[in-house]
């Protein structure tokens, strides 16, 4: 296995650590949340799939920044927001934001999603939470064209990502486990007939569903182009605290990368699926 | 207030002639090797940048989790993820070589030779002012911690002095069973300054799970403010026990947390796990520091120290009651 060679080329110059100002929260669903905050300077670079560093508190506990992809970014009003679901003390303090409540945001950070040129048609498949990424990549391909194709499952109505939030036209195919919205099951069951019409697929949710999709996309049509954004646990974000290493295949055989750096979003092919698999889960309480 | 204020001398000496521009520098494992951050902290105004833990080879690192978050802190487990002394000496130190700020690396070794060999490469590069020994590295399985013990330390120090002429600070565990010996033990063998406190041995467990969060053994480094209070009692022990430079180092976020490492002995600071929190904490801190001596009127950082206590029955202090 090798290091992680010199330091990845990084847009990190981007990045800024500047004070954001809750606008509001919305419920979404059961257990989730949408945090609007104004954030101007982010807002007006930020890429779809890239992410914030955002600080839960002014405390020494919880001490670290919490990574959320973001959702929405509205250069015109100088706006971000963010969508995540209430699993711990960190998001816990975020969903109590009020408005007018500052906290830190650091970011863009990491790479994110590649936005096809059009003519094209994009499937976007996301699991629970991964549909956070969606509406700023939706709002991307909107602008530029491209078709969108939308598989969006979870493991019940409540925690599925209401469709209209993407607020772009899209064909939906929805799924739950129990059935309580749309088709029962899971996203990888609906996958394999819509993988004939399109020309990419975008990928967002729990590691062992990007698994899934990336096994299926493989042996169904392997020379689809499949990204997916992975969750890894995060310290800083920025790629010194060396936290958030995930396995990866490289032409010089399996290595260890930074998330942060060479992700979240990476081309499905590089990541080491089976060694990724065998890792405890991420935020073990 | 008729007079002028006497200006402020921020430089530190920290013996064979290297002077540190001020008090404030970052700790290694948490600034990389001091050009990953970019504008997000400008290293031109820190008084130095200690890199990451460097060995002879590159080293890929433990497998995740590696990080585990604590009330106030955080454990790490890396296992000394590094690209290997001849990335660092070919490639990072011609860049270091224009900076105004002093880049001391990190030595990391698994045994006295490894060490020795990794300082041999790093003798004489232009871009290295200095070097920090790593003798604490609890996470890497089959490491000898040579930290915990004095003669130990002294070993491996001394055979580094031998084959180098360049500032050499020693790192402390703050795991050993008396840090104040190791300390003299480190400097009566050729070390310029110490630093101290490397992180403390902690685990956490998952309920969940069943078992602890880090892989392995499930110990990790603990860091964040949750030490503070350790480090500033070894700090002041270690200040009492020898006369070199000291670099205090241990849950420093704010400008108060440094400026207290500096009344109970320190000639200088690093910034660790601020930094993973807000990447310009080290400058953030800097700045609160300068504010308070200008307050103050200080001539230099030195002017802070605290002198006692004299009464040596003192000394191990800390039981109860």
């Amino acid at each position: 296995m090798t290091a992680d060679p010199a330091p990845v080329p990084s847009d990190l110059d981007r990045a800024l650590s500047v004070e954001g100002v809750c606008l509001g929260l919305e419920p979404v669903g059961e257990g989730a949340v949408e945090l609007r905050i104004a954030c101007d300077p982010i807002a007006q670079k930020v890429a779809p799939g890239e992410f914030c560093q955002l600080r839960v508190g002014p405390g020494p506990t919880p001490l670290l920044r919490r990574p959320f992809s973001v959702c929405r970014a509205d250069p015109e009003a100088g706006t971000l927001s963010f969508y995540l679901g209430i699993v711990g003390e960190g998001t816990a303090r975020l969903a109590a934001l009020r408005r007018g409540d500052r906290l830190g945001v650091l970011g863009p950070l990491g790479r994110g999603f590649t936005v096809p040129p059009a003519p094209s048609v994009l499937l976007m498949v996301a699991g629970g939470l991964g549909a956070a990424p969606f509406p700023l990549l939706a709002a991307a391909c909107q602008r530029r064209g491209v078709e969108l194709i939308w598989l969006n499952g979870a493991a019940t109505a409540p925690r599925l990502f209401p469709v209209e939030r993407l607020q772009v036209p899209v064909a939906a195919h929805l799924v739950t486990e129990d059935g309580s919205q749309g088709e029962r099951g899971r996203v990888t069951d609906r996958l394999g007939p819509l993988l004939a019409g399109v020309d990419r697929v975008a990928a967002c949710g729990p590691n062992p569903m990007l698994a899934a999709v990336a096994a299926a996309v493989a042996a169904l049509a392997p020379t689809l182009p499949l990204e997916v954004s992975l969750e890894a646990p995060m310290g800083c974000g920025f790629g010194v605290c060396l936290g958030c290493a995930i396995p990866v295949r490289t032409p010089s055989g399996p290595a260890l990368q930074l998330c942060c750096r060479v992700g979240p979003v990476l081309a499905a092919e590089t990541v080491d699926w089976p060694r990724l698999l065998a890792l405890p889960p991420a935020h073990a309480a | 207030m008729g007079s002028a204020a006497p200006r402020l001398d921020e430089t530190v000496d920290l013996g064979r002639g290297l002077i540190l521009p001020t008090c404030v520098t970052v700790a290694s494992g948490t600034f990389g090797y001091g050009f990953e951050l970019g504008r997000l902290c400008p290293v031109d105004r820190l008084g130095a940048i200690f890199t990451k833990g460097t060995t002879l080879q590159p080293r890929a690192g433990n497998l995740p989790p590696r990080i585990a978050e604590t009330p106030a802190g955080m454990l790490n487990a890396i296992g000394l993820q590094n690209p290997g002394v001849e990335v660092v000496r070919r490639d990072y130190a011609p860049v270091w070589r224009d900076w105004p700020v002093p880049v001391l690396v990190n030595v990391a070794g698994q045994d006295i030779a490894e060490y020795v060999q990794v300082v041999r490469r790093l003798d004489g590069v232009e871009g290295v002012a200095g070097l920090e020994l790593n003798i604490s590295c609890p996470n890497v399985a089959g490491g000898l911690d040579f930290g915990l013990d004095p003669a130990a330390a002294a070993g491996c120090v001394k055979a580094v002095r031998g084959v180098t002429d360049l500032p050499l600070v020693v790192k402390l565990s703050p795991n050993a069973a008396d840090v104040a010996a190791v300390a003299r033990a480190v400097v009566d063998a050729g070390a310029d300054a110490v630093s101290l406190v490397n992180t403390l041995v902690g685990l956490k467990v998952s309920l969940a799970l069943g078992r602890p969060v880090l892989p392995g053994t499930g110990t990790g480094g603990l860091s964040g403010p949750a030490i503070k209070p350790i480090a500033l009692a070894q700090v002041a022990r270690v200040r009492r026990a020898v006369g070199v430079p000291i670099i205090g180092i241990g849950g420093i976020a704010t400008a108060r947390d440094a400026l207290e490492f500096l009344v109970v002995g320190a000639d200088a600071v690093q910034v660790g796990t601020a930094t993973f929190v807000d990447p310009g904490a080290a400058l953030q801190v800097l700045d609160g520091c300068r504010a308070h001596a200008h307050r103050l009127g200080l001539s230099a950082w030195r002017d802070l120290r605290w002198t006692g206590p004299t009464d040596p029955t003192r000394e191990g202090g800390g039981a109860p009651g």
